[in-house]
């Protein structure tokens, strides 16, 4: 909930209220209903007006030009009432207007007001009625320009990809925005996104996205998005977390160089506890290297969450000696 | 950074909340349309602190009468519930229905919670009608729009229409099945849900889907593999703060997204919330409220979801959260009494 930007109106002294335009003289304009207190808004005088010619327009049904241009003063004024863009959007069908000059007008808006729902989903509406999804890579990567991990530009722009099948060059795009900033989580989803709606996650895929990754995670071990990433990618592993190879030496490199970053200690547990469960005779992943590794993170690498481990060496004890102690998500 | 305390400042957080129930400065305005949930967390945030009587009871009464105010019954076009503002409405439309004139699922939610922390009944809400709407709301791929046109769909909605049917005791309005389907869909490759499926995982987001696959009791429906990494991923989220996606700042709101939803799943317990405490300490204003980050502007969601994070540490005698509906215990029990009655009737 930030300040809202003042509308480019209210620095205009020459503005005139709805209620001295001589073109708005056949219009009675209408209160709103409210005499409770209760988080009543002092309007100013600009916001009353154009309100109050709303609640007339809307009762009239008038859908006009003078109409469009009094949406786009509501607007301003108040950019997440959807009703005022639901109606907006209903006279621009009615009068049949030229939806490519609309773009550019909401182009302007988003970049003005690039975290509100209401003036995205405009877009959202305009792109699918055209069709055309032309503009709006060079759209959404204005605004990631400004902010690379807005969820609106990253939501719009999996959209139009999606509903339009348009994904070239996006792992390029993806690619110079790690190299920019490798911690940058939204562009390690994207990288996902595209994968799994390209090629999807094939054995030739999965190994060069595990190289990528891993090259990353050499750059900056800290890096919790790329550590997920990572199991994202043996998510799709068939033998499971703790069989593939480069990942493993790789792993336990970084272990042997005194690495005792959380993310590498956890996931070689998780190896640990896979390979106890299946029975597999694996000697590096046994119980008593979970637990010694549960008990480190515990503590003196990761306190914060020192219950957690805890918690995790008892259930591998627990499972290592045959019980069924799967957690089940329940409901309370 | 003038403004920081270490000590909570309960009394001062209670004048803040209670300037939302006069008359307030023009830079609200852009706040217009979300009136009601300025009002929910502004009672909700008095309720916590344990200071819901600081309000008068021909305040309260008259609140509950603006609230009904706003509800919207219209049977013959579905767009049942409340709104979230009397903006569109005038001395000549006032009890009728009209073009435009519909409700939408939050602030029916925000509606439905704020009613129940003020005490009252719900005998005014037209359950049928709201329920019978919410069938309209729903997508073909099991998400929720948020009212008849006009507006996005995604996980924020599929909570409200989850919260809107528990509360009032009637899943008619919804088909669980493709909801639950739409949830697992939205699970990320990171372990944590998104807005939809494909979206990068967020703890706001992964939040309404796990309530509302509690509220619906389907938290069973995550496989095994599913359930641990998203509590893996909730876990994480907490370095010092809590943020809502990796490699981003602490936010105040997180406490309560990501606390609640390990609540939720039970494994709050895991993880040590002092330095958190602290962090939202020094995100109290001088003035009052709670803001997003340090030195920030404070407004009445943060200052409730600051509020709710402290009491899941069991901190400052705030009241207890029942998490699923983002109210206190107390507001629950007074729905169960209430829903007690409507199985009797």
């Amino acid at each position: 909930m930030k300040m809202s930007d003042s509308s480019d109106e209210e620095q205009d002294v020459n503005y005139v209220l709805f209620k001295d335009r001589p073109d708005w003289k056949d219009i009675r304009p209408i209160e709103q209903d409210d005499d409770d207190e209760i988080v009543a808004i002092h309007y100013t005088d600009k916001f009353k007006d154009v309100h109050n010619y709303l609640r007339a327009l809307l009762k009239k049904g008038e859908k006009s030009e003078r109409a469009l241009e009094l949406t786009r003063v509501a607007a301003s004024e108040n950019p997440a009432n959807y009703t005022v863009w639901q109606f907006r959007r209903d006279i621009l069908k009615t009068l049949n207007k030229d939806l490519h000059e609309e773009l550019d007008y909401i182009e302007k808006f988003i970049l003005k007001q690039s975290k509100n729902y209401q003036v995205w989903h405009h877009r959202k509406l305009l792109v699918d009625w055209l069709k055309d999804p032309s503009k709006e890579n060079y759209f959404t990567t204005l605004i990631l320009n400004k902010d690379a991990k807005n969820y609106h530009a990253w939501q719009h722009r999996q959209w139009y990809m999606k509903t339009f099948q348009v994904f070239d060059g996006e792992l390029d795009y993806v690619d110079s925005l790690l190299n920019d900033d490798v911690r940058n989580n939204s562009a390690w989803n994207q990288r996902y996104f595209v994968i799994n709606n390209t090629t999807g996650f094939t054995e030739e895929v999965l190994k060069r996205e595990i190289d990528y990754t891993l090259s990353k995670i050499k750059e900056v071990v800290e890096n919790e998005s790329a550590w997920n990433y990572l199991r994202g990618l043996l998510l799709h592993d068939k033998e499971g977390l703790s069989k593939n190879k480069t990942v493993t030496n790789f792993c336990e490199e970084l272990y042997s160089s005194n690495s005792q970053s959380p993310f590498v200690l956890s996931l070689i547990v998780d190896m640990c506890c896979e390979q106890v469960q299946e029975g597999s005779g694996d000697s590096i992943y046994t119980l008593e290297r979970a637990l010694q590794l549960c008990s480190d993170l515990e503590l003196k690498y990761d306190k914060i969450r020192a219950n957690y481990w805890k918690h995790m060496a008892d259930t591998i004890k627990r499972k290592a000696s045959g019980e069924n102690v799967e957690e089940e998500p329940t409901t309370s | 950074m003038s403004n920081i305390q270490l000590n909570f400042t309960g009394d001062l957080h209670k004048k803040f909340l209670l300037n939302f129930f006069k008359s307030l400065p023009s830079f609200y305005a852009h706040l217009e349309s979300n009136r009601l949930v300025l009002a929910f967390f502004s009672a909700a945030g008095l309720e916590v602190l344990g200071e819901l009587e600081s309000l008068k009871p021909e305040k309260k009464e008259a609140f509950v009468q603006w609230l009904y105010s706003l509800q919207v019954v219209d049977d013959k076009n579905k767009v049942s519930g409340f709104q979230g503002t009397s903006i569109l409405n005038s001395a000549e439309n006032r009890g009728q229905n009209s073009d435009y004139r519909w409700g939408h699922i939050a602030t029916t939610y925000a509606a439905l919670c704020t009613l129940l922390v003020l005490g009252d009944d719900l005998s005014r809400v037209n359950r049928k009608s709201i329920i019978e709407s919410l069938k309209y709301l729903q997508l073909a791929d099991g998400s929720f729009k948020a009212a008849k046109e006009g507006t996005e769909d995604d996980m924020r909605f599929v909570y409200c229409a989850a919260a809107v049917s528990h509360m009032l005791n009637d899943w008619s309005g919804v088909n669980v099945d493709r909801m639950v389907d739409f949830i697992i869909k939205s699970i990320s490759y990171e372990g944590g849900i998104g807005q939809g499926p494909g979206l990068e995982a967020h703890s706001g987001s992964t939040f309404c889907a796990v309530a509302a696959l509690a509220l619906s009791k389907n938290l069973h429906r995550l496989s095994r593999t599913q359930f641990k990494n998203l509590r893996r991923w909730l876990l994480n989220r907490l370095n010092g703060g809590f943020n809502g996606r990796p490699n981003k700042p602490f936010d105040t709101c997180y406490s309560f997204w990501t606390g609640g939803a390990l609540k939720i799943l039970k494994a709050y317990d895991f993880i040590d919330t002092k330095e958190c405490q602290d962090f939202i300490l020094t995100t109290q204003d001088k003035y009052g409220g709670i803001s997003k980050y340090i030195n920030v502007v404070p407004d009445p969601m943060h200052t409730y979801l600051g509020l709710c994070g402290l009491s899941l540490m069991g901190v400052y005698e705030l009241s207890p959260i029942f998490c699923e509906l983002m109210i206190s215990e107390r507001a629950n029990n007074h729905l169960k009494n209430i829903q007690e009655k409507w199985k009797r009737d």
